[in-house]
């Protein structure tokens, strides 16, 4: 079965989903729920027979590949997309609180429907391969998101922080194109493979004067700095964050931030292999990293709620990936590729974040809070619960034996093993030392307030079937992936 | 042509400054869809008819729906009384476009200064434009370049959809593969602008007064 099938089948689906949204039951949605996560599981199904699209078919193949990079990056995408709907399951309460009619799931179905169409947009950004089907895609991704962020209308924060985003989104949009526009303008394509060839040409009128090639890239780069939340263009998402619904917001720490991630790699790809470009990229690159683990790291110290502490966080993590990606590096048997290093930093960030955001829901759920001060006294209320958020933490934190160390670990080694040619990567090592320490401090703050706190009432905290679920295999899968990340690494291939 | 340059040019610039200068948001929101149809007619005449479209479809129609969508939910009014404004923001905005506009003087003078050419019509005709055919094989494209008149329609369709020759092998490739993505895009817009505005069955108190 061609490769392009499976966005057909997961839009297929989503136009399911609409469709029984508006016939089925207006007051209840429980069979979009679970048509919405079971279909999903079943996409999984004809991932595993899909095979490259013919050669012959130009047109396709002008926009689409499919290869190692986009395998992993769609099955990142569905995996995260199914989590993001389980938890979703478990928000349905909340959610029904701040849409049409409190009490019953009237006016919710949308919420189950479009994250299957983010899922589609998100597969066709990790087989983008033409600066125009990239855009299209990352626009279906960021049209779905304007509706999701806002979706708790009678909530006065959900609206505000649709409205930001929307606004700033546009924004970035229109930089992204503008950026596109200057390299279609200098390169006469917009293809990327043909513009690592026009690239390749070191005799050529556009190897004397990069100028215009580079003003360009640096406009898209501003641009995926938006998608994937790196300063300069990180100002939405702590009030983003905190606004939206949680199933949204871990969506858009995950889902959205890893399919921005591959874009960024593919568009780098061919201005990291040509020697025009290499070194002003990797300074372009090497900045936005450089500052972004600064603020990232340093803003969230000061962070009472929980929400906006994994806000800053999502910031400090896309510091570290871009660090890694700063650090390019083709790969050869000794080391592994930036490709390889940023996806599995992906996937374990994607395991780690997703844990959080489930333990966040539940706490929300049960207390009505998102401050960290909502988690005091876990550990006597629930220790299950309070041991699995404090792997959770330590994980994200980098602690050693947990899977966030790997994905640290590999970033550095990389970053260290290119800074022997060049000397400018250390300040991006510093940098990323700095905020590691700084890390600890802020992520082991919950920590303590989980254990050493006492609580504020004596109920004891109930978790759903499915998030237990979730959080307890998540966790699992954490420290599992914290001394053995081979699985990962066989996805991603060679 | 340049007349069409200018005063395609010239309805996008006063859009724009129309946008800026409306206390009320919605017309200010009307002024932008001016501003994007201007743009969206000079992509067309730099041969560019995806992005062209695209403009049209995209950005005069979904994102500006979302727009007009957020201003009536969030009931903005007309600024009743200029606001006394933040010299911040006035340092702002002159700082920030005067870097774009350095940067655009340091890059422009580095491109090579060609003088413009006229509108390759029969050469983004591709295959259409075939001057070895017999003339009773020609297509209506071709007649309308010889008739020295537009082929809009036919033209602006067939680069869109690519055209396969007599083996069935595509020889122009088309933009079908993003247009679809754009179908399913404008769908979730739609659906998006629906489920967010759907009427409230018993409203609010804030808002009885209506």
């Amino acid at each position: 079965m061609p490769a392009y099938w499976l966005e057909a089948t997961v839009v297929a689906l989503g136009l399911l989903l609409l469709l029984m949204e508006a016939f089925g039951s207006s007051t209840d949605k429980e069979l979009v729920r679970r048509v919405a996560i079971g279909g999903l599981i079943f996409v999984l199904v004809p991932f595993y027979f899909a095979v490259t699209p013919s050669p012959d078919n130009a047109e396709l193949n002008r926009f689409y590949v499919y290869d190692n990079w986009a395998i992993f990056f769609k099955l990142l995408a569905l995996l995260s997309t199914i989590l993001v709907l389980f938890m979703a399951y478990d928000y349905r309460k909340v959610l029904n609180q701040f849409t049409e009619d409190p009490g019953s799931d009237h006016g919710t179905g949308e919420f189950y429907a479009l994250p299957v169409f983010a899922c589609a947009g998100m597969m066709w950004m990790a087989s983008a391969r033409d600066l125009v089907s990239i855009f299209v895609a990352l626009e279906l991704v960021t049209i779905t998101f304007y509706i999701l962020v806002a979706f708790m209308r009678r909530q006065v924060g959900s609206l505000e922080a649709g409205a930001k985003y929307l606004i700033l989104g546009a924004l970035s949009t229109g930089f992204l194109v503008y950026g596109i526009a200057w390299i279609y303008g200098t390169t006469g394509t917009t293809n990327l493979p043909e513009i690592a060839i026009v690239l390749s040409d070191n005799q050529s009128d556009l190897a004397s004067s990069p100028t215009p090639l580079l003003f360009g890239l640096a406009l898209i780069l501003l641009s995926l700095a938006f998608k994937v939340g790196a300063v300069p263009m990180h100002i939405w998402i702590p009030d983003v964050y905190q606004g939206a619904p949680t199933p949204t917001t871990a969506f858009l720490s995950v889902g959205s931030k890893a399919a921005g991630f591959i874009v960024t790699l593919r568009i780098l790809d061919p201005f990291f292999s040509s020697d025009i470009t290499r070194t002003q990229t990797t300074l372009i690159v090497l900045i936005l990293a450089s500052l972004t683990l600064l603020v990232g790291n340093l803003a969230a110290i000061p962070q009472n709620n929980f929400k906006r502490l994994l806000a800053y966080s999502s910031i400090a993590h896309a510091g570290f990936i871009l660090l890694a990606i700063a650090a390019w590096h083709p790969g050869n048997e000794h080391s592994l590729s930036t490709r390889q290093v940023v996806s599995l930093y992906l996937a374990t960030y994607l395991i780690i974040t997703l844990g959080a955001f489930f333990v966040l829901v539940v706490v929300r759920d049960s207390e009505g809070s998102d401050d960290i001060s909502a988690f005091e006294g876990l550990g006597q209320r629930n220790p299950l619960l309070a041991f699995c958020s404090t792997i959770l933490l330590s994980a994200l934190a980098g602690l050693p034996l947990t899977a966030g160390f790997i994905g640290k670990l590999l970033a550095f080694q990389l970053a260290i093993t290119s800074a022997a040619t060049t000397k400018v990567l250390w300040l991006g090592i510093g940098l990323g030392f700095i905020g590691v320490a700084a890390s600890f401090y802020y992520y082991l703050k919950v920590v303590r307030s989980i254990y050493w706190r006492a609580p504020r009432t004596d109920r004891t905290i109930a978790i759903p079937r499915i998030s237990r679920f979730a959080i307890v295999s998540l966790t699992l899968l954490t420290i599992l992936f914290g001394f053995w990340p081979n699985p990962i690494l066989w996805v991603i291939g060679g | 042509m340049p007349f069409f340059f200018y005063s395609f040019a010239a309805i996008a610039v006063i859009g724009a400054i129309c946008l800026i200068c409306f206390r009320n948001p919605v017309n200010s929101a009307i002024s932008m869809v001016a501003s994007f149809l201007g743009l969206a007619a000079l992509f067309i005449g730099l041969n560019a008819y995806f992005v062209g479209i695209i403009q049209i479809l995209v950005y005069a129609g979904a994102i500006m729906v979302l727009f007009l969508f957020i201003i009536m939910l969030l009931d903005l009014k007309a600024v009743e009384r200029r606001q006394r404004s933040n010299p911040l923001f006035l340092i702002g905005g002159t700082v920030i476009p005067l870097i774009f506009i350095i940067q655009l003087c340091i890059i422009l003078p580095q491109v090579p200064n060609q003088a413009s050419e006229p509108l390759a019509l029969k050469e983004a005709a591709g295959d259409f434009y075939d001057k070895d055919r017999k003339p009773d094989e020609q297509s209506e494209i071709y007649q309308s370049l010889e008739n020295g008149s537009l082929p809009d329609v036919h033209l602006v369709g067939l680069t869109m959809f690519g055209h396969k020759d007599d083996n069935a092998t595509i020889k122009t490739p088309g933009y079908n593969f993003p247009l679809q993505i754009i179908g399913v895009l404008l769908l979730v817009a739609t659906v998006g602008v629906v489920a967010l505005s759907l009427k409230k069955k018993d409203p609010l108190p804030e808002n009885s007064e209506h």
